[in-house]
């Protein structure tokens, strides 16, 4: 039974069980999983708690949940990565930005750094902000003094954190933080601010056409091009100037998953 | 709304606005929900138009930390902007459509929100809680309310995420977040063979069972390597193994960790701990065993033996017990039925 003030107003709620609850604990600690590891911990959960009972499509029992958890602004959101394309998840806050997330882990000073980085980040070219450019900032910063030295590890916490990325010295944001802070980006920085041409979601790596200035995610890209051999901008028809990604493939992904450093080992038994 | 309020609502933002980017927004919700209506323009603490915004939007923490004293009390400042009236509908965008879908227009049901977001905060980063920090979190106009909010969160703790919210210490008004979802073999869960912890409890104890109830710490790990369980590896489900069996389960009495006596360099052994006697038996974990190996108990016949000698001497003991609490029950009622007697002539 749930009590009336627990139903959406146009949803019918679904109905939740052990199998769901320990789905939702599970994915809360990671903060953000991809879709192979999220359909490893469903099964998990199902021979935990009802061994017996079919395991749900993924998406049918995510949406099962997300019903249930409307009432609380809380949904499990699924996103890509912007560089290669795979499908994550994460559990977020719609009525809070959940930035505020962030905002219970960091000090004033260093959620000030993180807020100038964000803007290096979205106002870039490439999607990327240089650590310089980010330390170069650090005079202004509101709250505490912070030295240069300092800022450096504050940002490599944002990093632990799963808040940015770094290549090469540069920063951009982690896929965590685009499924969770899109709302929050779009609305405090509505001119600034990229979106994608095919998907029109929010865009910080992407590819540009050279003459009418649209951009792309890079996996947009990989599926509108797929087999085609004369890429066209979708928008003014030019030719396409940039090498066109590969389309994810999971099955591809779990056959190479042994050899990447920061993949799991492959198990013969789950638990 | 009548005219006058408009341009205090406007002077009352502008004061908001600069108060919230030095100091945490207690402020601003405090004089917000006193008003009663709370505009979404109210708590943006970064300015701009704010009419884009969705109503459930709480713009007015993003990367603000509280300057409240208990610090990690994000949620203080959001009660503002949950407007009761679904105006903004219209102009939200699409990716936060969800957030205005279900309003039932009912106040208490934000501050619920909130209140559950703060708990789930706290539940992961395994912090105590205090009735003090969750009070912070009601303003004014709603504390009478605070026990209706706090149930109506634990409520929705339980049915969404499986965690009970207890008070753990009546008197200074602690609150813990246990999770429902694992208890312990007793009998309490329908399954005792899958929560995470206790399976890899169980595959321990059955690794200590098998080497003849006490096992090397070696054996442990190289049957939980078997597994894709490393000792230095975050797993997807355990998080930190080493931590869990050689602290966690260790501290929960489940497990005993010891060093190999005279071992120089230190070895290390475990057994099972008091608790793992209590709650499971050598028979239920030998049916874990076979399980996993897809077969019967019996199927290891010297395991199955000593099993079978373990279950008979707990049937014994169990049944010594009942006698006992049978012969006190007599006697306690012999006596209560004489004094009646004596009591009725």
């Amino acid at each position: 039974m749930v009590p009336s003030y627990m139903q959406g107003s146009t949803r019918r709620v679904g109905i939740m069980t052990d199998v769901h609850r320990r789905f939702l604990q599970l994915l809360m600690t990671h903060g953000v999983l991809e879709e192979w590891d999220v359909k490893r911990l469903q099964k998990h959960c199902y021979k935990v708690h009802d061994c017996n009972a079919t395991v749900e499509k993924l998406e049918d029992f995510i949406n099962n949940i997300n019903s249930v958890l409307e009432s609380l602004y809380i949904e499990i959101k699924k996103g890509v990565t912007e560089d290669d394309g795979r499908p994550i998840y994460a559990l977020v806050n719609l009525a809070t930005t959940s930035v505020s997330k962030m905002a219970s882990d960091f000090a004033e000073n260093e959620l000030d750094l993180f807020r100038k980085a964000l803007e290096l980040i979205i106002d870039s070219e490439t999607g990327f902000a240089s650590s310089t450019n980010i330390l170069n900032l650090v005079d202004q910063l509101k709250g505490k003094k912070m030295r240069k030295k300092e800022a450096e590890q504050v940002l490599q916490k944002f990093v632990q954190h799963k808040w940015l990325v770094e290549k090469e010295g540069e920063f951009t944001l982690h896929c965590r933080a685009i499924l969770e802070m899109e709302q929050y980006i779009r609305e405090t920085h509505p001119d600034a601010v990229k979106v994608c041409d095919l998907c029109h979601g929010l865009l910080i790596q992407g590819q540009s056409c050279e003459t009418c200035g649209i951009k792309m995610h890079l996996p947009c890209v990989a599926k509108y091009f797929q087999s085609n051999s004369e890429p066209r901008c979708p928008h003014c028809n030019d030719y396409w100037p940039h090498e066109i990604p590969e389309v994810f493939d999971p099955e591809k992904e779990r056959e190479a998953g042994i050899s990447k450093s920061n993949k799991k080992p492959l198990r013969s038994r789950q638990h | 709304m009548p005219r006058g309020q408009k341009s205090k609502l406007r002077a009352r933002e502008k004061r908001r606005q600069a108060r919230a980017e030095t100091k945490g927004l207690e402020g601003a919700q405090a004089t917000a929900a006193a008003e009663g209506e709370s505009p979404s323009s109210a708590c943006l603490p970064f300015g701009g138009e704010p009419q884009n915004l969705p109503a459930a939007d709480i713009p007015s923490t993003p990367l603000a930390p509280q300057g409240a004293p208990s610090t990690t009390n994000t949620m203080a400042a959001d009660s503002c902007t949950y407007p009761d009236e679904d105006s903004s509908q219209d102009e939200k965008n699409a990716t936060s459509s969800k957030g205005t879908k279900g309003r039932s227009g009912d106040p208490l049901n934000d501050k619920v929100v909130l209140m559950v977001q703060f708990l789930l905060q706290k539940y992961q980063k395994k912090e105590p809680i205090t009735k003090a920090d969750m009070l912070k979190l009601v303003t004014k106009n709603y504390k009478p309310h605070f026990n209706e909010i706090l149930r109506r969160s634990s409520e929705y703790m339980e049915l969404a995420f499986g965690v009970d919210l207890k008070e753990v210490d009546p008197i200074r008004h602690w609150y813990a977040l246990v999770n429902k979802l694992e208890l312990t073999f007793d009998g309490t869960m329908n399954n005792e063979e899958g929560m995470p912890k206790t399976s890899l409890l169980m595959i321990v104890l059955s690794v200590i069972f098998m080497q003849g109830n006490c096992a090397p710490e070696e054996e442990v790990w190289k049957v939980l390597n078997m597994m894709g369980v490393y000792a230095d590896r975050k797993h997807f489900i355990y998080g930190e193994p080493r931590k869990i069996i050689t602290e966690d389960l260790v501290q929960l009495n489940y497990l005993e960790y010891q060093q190999v006596p005279n071992s120089d360099p230190p070895r290390y052994e475990f057994l099972w701990g008091p608790r793992a006697h209590a709650e499971t038996s050598k028979m239920k974990v030998l049916e874990f065993l076979a399980r996993l190996h897809d077969t019967i108990p019996s199927a290891f016949p010297s395991w199955y033996e000593e099993a079978l000698k373990d279950e008979e001497e707990r049937a014994r003991a169990r049944a010594a017990a009942r006698a006992r609490t049978a012969a006190a029950m007599a006697s306690a009622r012999s006596r209560a039925m004489a004094r009646n007697f004596s009591h009725t002539k």
